[in-house]
């Protein structure tokens, strides 16, 4: 069967200020990743790049970004990631980092990769918790999210965290 | 490749795929707009510029040397890494300018071998 293949990149938008998080939008981490691929591999980097390139998947809160592009070009993709420097949004400029977090062949390997990706970051946030208020108000807000096997674990770890006030 | 029927004296051939180093251009670079002609120095930033444009900074720092340049009739020797052969040719022949005047690089050898670019039987003057 002969068919274009292609590779969605998973990655995550670390900064400092937390002010990037309202300039995290598709055009802008689109437009800042083909400017990396062009400073990094030139006129032809872009072209083969940017064939089948967008930004499929975009969560500001988190920033999780999900790239798409040609199998055979994955790579130029992959090293030129680490070249995005700034976010420029509205009128001002960030700066930040890219963190690739997975690389698959479909969307729905990468999205159940960033589910267990996501409990993972959970828990350590509940470890790394030092006030019964956060602690409390992460417990409320994924409430509704977990199922109640997972709400009796936190259960389990509430009752040997010890509670710093 | 070894014929294990053979006696001890029997004929081996081993066969190397891509196994050169280096491979060795000879170009020459065409001025018809009557530009300045330029040294050494200024060849070589114009193959590392022709290179960035096209091949962005990894194609820059592909390791090119200028290994021979006559200034009179603008033919250079040029060596590249092997695996950078076909971006080093593609971003000379995609060059247009140097400085804001046409010109043009033309390949007339190459060879992963230097010493097969001294022979060249397209300039063969037949009597």
């Amino acid at each position: 069967m002969v068919r274009f293949k292609n590779r969605y990149v998973l990655c995550e938008v670390l900064s400092e200020d937390p002010r990037c998080r309202q300039c995290i939008e598709d055009r802008a981490v689109g437009l800042a990743v083909r400017d990396a691929i062009a400073r990094a591999h030139g006129d032809y980097g872009l072209g083969c790049c940017c064939v089948s390139f967008t930004v499929k998947y975009l969560n500001a809160y988190t920033g999780t970004v999900l790239l798409r592009c040609r199998k055979d070009f994955q790579r130029l993709l992959s090293s030129a990631l680490p070249l995005v420097r700034h976010l420029e949004g509205r009128g001002q400029r960030f700066p930040c980092a890219l963190r690739t977090l997975h690389v698959g062949g479909t969307i729905r390997t990468c999205q159940k990769f960033l589910i267990q990706y996501n409990r993972r970051q959970l828990l350590l946030l509940l470890q790394n918790c030092t006030n019964e208020g956060e602690f409390l108000h992460i417990v409320n807000t994924v409430n509704c999210i977990l199922e109640s096997f997972y709400l009796m674990a936190f259960c389990a770890l509430a009752n040997n965290f010890p509670m710093c006030i | 490749m070894e014929r294990t029927e053979l006696p001890a004296a029997a004929y081996e051939r081993r066969v190397l795929v891509s196994a050169a180093q280096h491979y060795y251009l000879r170009v020459r670079l065409e001025l018809p707009d009557g530009a300045a002609r330029p040294g050494a120095p200024q060849l070589k930033q114009l193959v590392v510029a022709a290179l960035r444009e096209l091949h962005g900074e990894v194609g820059a720092a592909l390791p090119v040397d200028v290994l021979a340049y006559e200034e009179k009739t603008l033919c250079a020797i040029l060596r590249v890494i092997s695996s950078g052969l076909v971006k080093l040719w593609s971003a000379l022949t995609l060059q247009g300018f140097y400085q804001n005047r046409r010109c043009a690089f033309r390949v007339l050898q190459t060879s992963p071998f230097l010493l097969a670019l001294a022979g060249n039987s397209r300039e063969l003057a037949l009597d």
